[in-house]
């Protein structure tokens, strides 16, 4: 294994985040925390690496998200690149696929990108697909379980009544589900490797994207209505067992 | 720096003082610095670059028990032990932390506990319920631990002692914070108890139990068996008939609810129906159940014995506003701390000794 990249997402931890006029989470006024099935994907990386391995962590956000990367490096990351550009702000699934898969032709050779099957705020677990066909790689969803095989990864997956395990060739890309690992901490010896290290920033021009590649621009879907739910509109009581036939009876 | 989850707890803080008179460590230095407020400001300032973290600063970080009694108190949920953990660990990363300290981190390192000390043999090798007597009652006070044993065997509980009894993490942990080398010692405890295939471990030290009940799940390293405190099981027995004590008449007593039973637990029953069977009579420290007041901690009396010794006389000056004269515990750590300054006319009781005393 030469490089494992991980791709995680930095999401609001709050429990209740604001929207903006184009229907857009407002990330700035919230405090983020590291995707709950991206934490899989880092303890998996750092699981897989061996001597000659680098684990590189890949993000795109706010730039506000560098200080919670940068504990990244003490659990044993050897890189962190964000790409954090005003350019690359409202992307869709398919844009922030194509921004990624710009960055990780900028991170050099690898052998296989994890990342968390979904992400807690939008939750569409479209990205691990879209970012296997850009960079034109094999993709196994819903992974559990990741081991070294003679010919690439064997991969325990997740369907929906059973789990599969397959050999996947290298490169290739695999979305891991939430709690499949438990992600590691720091070691204090790590605490002090990580002092010397820092975020790398880079911006849409910085991997060759331009502005109608990214963000809005570049985004194929558009939020064009969010609506709240209104209470009270199943008009639901609670009746005793005897009142129920009666009630059948009206409806019908 | 410490982590933004800590970061979060620490700007939290409303700076309304509520925890101001709780904190067992600011009642006893009166220091401003050992508020719980106190050191949050610290590390606010920190992030924001207007205080630099240096040897004072590290030292304060230290001067706490870990005793939760500012999380039980706080309105707005903030966690003090959850940031000061963190900046141990920074302290120890930039080696600002004090030497007695890193003296202990050290015997732990070299021999696997805070003493230095080989642990004594119990040799136990039953086959219903594991004990695991942890570091502070095998080196420092045996003879609950023996107590204990002796206990089980009234009962007809055969029990089990792991001859090389590996520490549990939670001394590492109050030292250095949640890291690595604590999930390593966590992981080790855990497959030694699991390898014993033993339905049950029994935890002598309630400081122990929290850490395996609490956090060796999200670690990764689970116990497989029932993890059950010491006071809970005794209780069990003696509920189930197993244990039928003599009434006997030892006049007033008074519980100390240790700051894990108390906060961690919220266990306070079992130790006060082992105390009604040892025969006393119970009455209530103003400071109790989920509000009883740190004695101390044995991690604390290790690197820090004048501070802990103050704070241990504090929980006997609670006690000295009772009628009684005895302190009833059923905690290594809290029997440790206590007995380094017992005051004249008052007997510090360890509950197991007392309670063999009339099975
Ligand atoms: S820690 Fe909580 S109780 Fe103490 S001053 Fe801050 S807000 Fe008040
Ligand atoms: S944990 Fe206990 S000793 Fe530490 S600051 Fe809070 S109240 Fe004080």
């Amino acid at each position: 294994m030469k490089q494992i990249i991980a791709c995680v997402k930095l999401v609001p931890a709050a429990a209740e985040v604001a929207l903006d006029g184009q229907f857009r989470l407002k990330r700035d006024s919230t405090s983020l925390q590291l995707n709950i099935a991206d934490l899989s994907a880092v303890e998996a990386a750092l699981g897989l690496k061996e001597a000659d391995t680098q684990v590189t962590v890949l993000s795109m956000g706010p730039a506000k998200g560098e200080a919670l990367l940068q504990e990244l490096f003490a659990l044993g990351v050897d890189r962190v690149v964000l790409l954090s550009d005003r350019a690359l702000a409202g992307a869709d699934s398919l844009a922030t696929a194509r921004a990624l898969a710009a960055g990780v032709r900028c991170l050099g050779e690898f052998s296989c990108i994890l990342c968390g099957r979904r992400a807690l705020d939008a939750e569409t677990g479209q990205i691990p697909g879209q970012l296997a066909a850009a960079l034109d790689i094999p993709a196994v969803t819903n992974g559990q379980q990741l081991e070294k095989a003679d010919n690439g990864l064997s991969c325990r997956r997740l369907l929906e009544t059973a789990v599969e395990t397959l050999t996947v060739e290298l490169p290739c890309v695999v979305s891991l589900c939430e709690y499949s690992y438990t992600l590691r901490l720091p070691s204090i010896l790590g605490r002090r490797r990580a002092k010397d290290k820092q975020v790398e920033i880079l911006t849409a021009a910085d991997i060759g994207l331009v502005a109608e590649q990214c963000g809005l621009q570049g985004s194929k879907t558009k939020v064009v209505h969010v609506d709240t739910k209104a209470p009270g509109l199943r008009k639901c009581s609670y009746c005793n067992p005897e009142a129920l036939c009666g009630i059948i009876k009206g409806v019908q | 720096m410490v982590s933004q989850k800590a970061l979060q707890h620490a700007e939290k803080c409303r700076f309304c003082w509520m925890c101001r008179h709780l904190c067992p460590v600011q009642h006893q230095t009166g220091k401003e610095l050992n508020t719980p407020r106190a050191k949050g400001l610290l590390l606010s300032m920190l992030s924001k670059g207007t205080a630099e973290f240096d040897k004072d600063m590290a030292k304060a970080m230290y001067e706490c028990m870990l005793c939760d009694a500012c999380v039980n108190d706080c309105c707005t949920g903030y966690q003090p032990p959850l940031f000061i953990r963190e900046a141990r660990t920074e302290a120890v990363v930039n080696d600002l932390a004090p030497a007695a300290v890193m003296q202990c981190i050290e015997n732990i390192e070299n021999s696997g506990n805070i003493y230095g000390a080989e642990k004594p043999s119990f040799g136990q090798d039953g086959t219903d319920v594991l004990v695991y007597i942890g570091e502070v009652a095998a080196c420092k006070v045996p003879e609950m631990a023996k107590a204990y044993l002796r206990l089980l065997k009234k009962a007809g509980v055969s029990a089990k002692v792991l001859d090389c009894e590996p520490a549990s993490g939670m001394m590492l942990a109050d030292l250095m914070g949640y890291v690595q080398e604590v999930t390593d010692q966590a992981k080790s405890c855990a497959d030694a108890i699991n390898a014993t295939g033993l339905p049950t471990v029994v935890v002598l030290d309630s400081y122990d139990a929290e850490i395996m009940k609490q956090h060796y799940a999200e670690w990764g390293c689970e116990i497989k068996a029932e993890v059950v405190t010491a006071t809970a099981y005794v209780a069990k027995l003696l509920e189930d008939g197993k244990l039928t004590p003599k009434a006997e008449a030892k006049g007033a007593g008074a519980c100390h609810d240790d700051d894990r039973l108390a906060r961690s637990f919220h266990e306070f029953a079992p130790v006060r129906d082992i105390a009604k069977a040892a025969g006393y009579t119970l009455t209530e420290m103003f400071n109790k159940e989920r509000l009883a007041k740190s004695c101390g901690t044995a991690v604390a009396l290790s690197y820090m014995p004048g501070i802990t010794t103050k704070v241990a006389s504090g929980r006997w000056a609670d006690l000295c506003r009772t009628e009684a004269k005895a302190m009833l515990t059923a905690n290594p750590q809290a029997y440790l701390c206590l007995s380094q300054c017992v005051p004249e006319g008052m007997t510090l009781v360890d509950l197991y000794t007392a309670l063999n005393e009339v099975v």
